[in-house]
């Protein structure tokens, strides 16, 4: 079904959803390794008593939780060894299984020590009031 | 598609997707940083709106859907799909460094790279967007600032996100 797609997706599309990258993978595997790191990485968040949702106010909280940054970093991730063409096994889906849990587990232990949260809008030096 | 025809309309897309994304995730309400607030009461003291002036500020001290619009462009570019991704994950990082939580630039860029994808059946390419894009970032600040924060208010109050100073 995933190649039936993808000639229909190839076919229809006039620039190569590809670029430049020499990637091995057809759309339908990468599709599906992205879903196995998005959904691995929120699991296992969960699992290490991440909370779902930031704290609020939604828009303006720095908290770390399972929905944000977690599968951003976990698809990122992934995206880079894809474009490196580095698939370990299966079409990529161990590489993004292990993404997945590694991402969490940096999210849980290292995120504040690599990304401080800034300093309240109240202290600091004040320039112009 | 006509390079130019595509770049017109490669720019109107650009121009409503950032748009929207950053005044639905409250650039217009509050300034991130000291330097968007002095931005914004500048803007507001040579006439313009001080939801807009906040609105510019922001997109100009740290990288939200604006830069994240643009670097999905080129990643799409560079490297498909994956470079769409990747263009979040590095908006994200600098978002964190500018003490900004982010929202605005990841979501901005992982809808101009479905933008850019959906965009492409129709024969528009990513290297339309780029150029679309620069035009769309040089109305907001380059061509008169007062009078586009006007407009950019506006917006923000058919979102509910206007200032409340």
């Amino acid at each position: 079904m995933f190649n039936y797609v993808f000639d229909t997706i190839y076919f229809a599309s006039y620039s190569n959803f590809y670029g430049l990258s020499n990637i091995s993978l057809s759309l339908g595997d990468m599709l599906f390794a992205y879903i196995v790191a998005i959904i691995c990485s929120i699991v296992v968040a969960l699992l290490l008593r991440l909370p779902l949702l930031p704290s609020k106010p939604y828009r303006y909280s720095f908290d770390v939780s399972a929905i944000y940054p977690t599968p951003i970093i976990a698809i990122g991730i992934l995206s880079i060894f894809l474009v490196l063409n580095y698939t370990f096994m299966f079409n990529g889906l161990v590489l993004a299984a292990v993404i997945g849990v590694l991402s969490a587990l940096f999210v849980k232990y290292l995120f504040d020590f690599v990304f401080p949260t800034p300093l309240d809008e109240n202290s600091g030096d004040d320039m112009n009031e | 598609m006509n390079e130019v025809i595509g770049i017109i309309i490669a720019a109107v897309l650009c121009w409503l997707n950032f748009v929207i994304v950053d005044t639905y995730f409250g650039l217009p309400e509050q300034p991130g940083v000291r330097g968007a607030r002095i931005i914004g009461k500048d803007v507001e003291k040579r006439g313009g709106d001080i939801a807009g002036g906040f609105f510019q500020g922001n997109i100009l001290c740290s990288p939200d859907a604006s830069a994240g619009t643009l670097m999905a462009s080129i990643g799409y570019m560079l490297l498909g799909i994956p470079g769409g991704i990747i263009a979040a994950f590095l908006v994200f990082i600098g978002n964190r460094l500018c003490a900004d939580p982010g929202y605005a630039g990841t979501t901005g860029c992982l809808t101009a790279t479905a933008i850019i994808f959906l965009a492409s059946f129709i024969g528009l390419t990513p290297e339309m967007f780029i150029v679309g894009m620069v035009i769309a970032i040089f109305t907001i600040m380059g061509i008169d600032q007062a009078r586009i924060s006007v407009v950019l208010g506006k917006i923000a109050e058919k979102f509910n996100r206007h200032a409340r100073e």
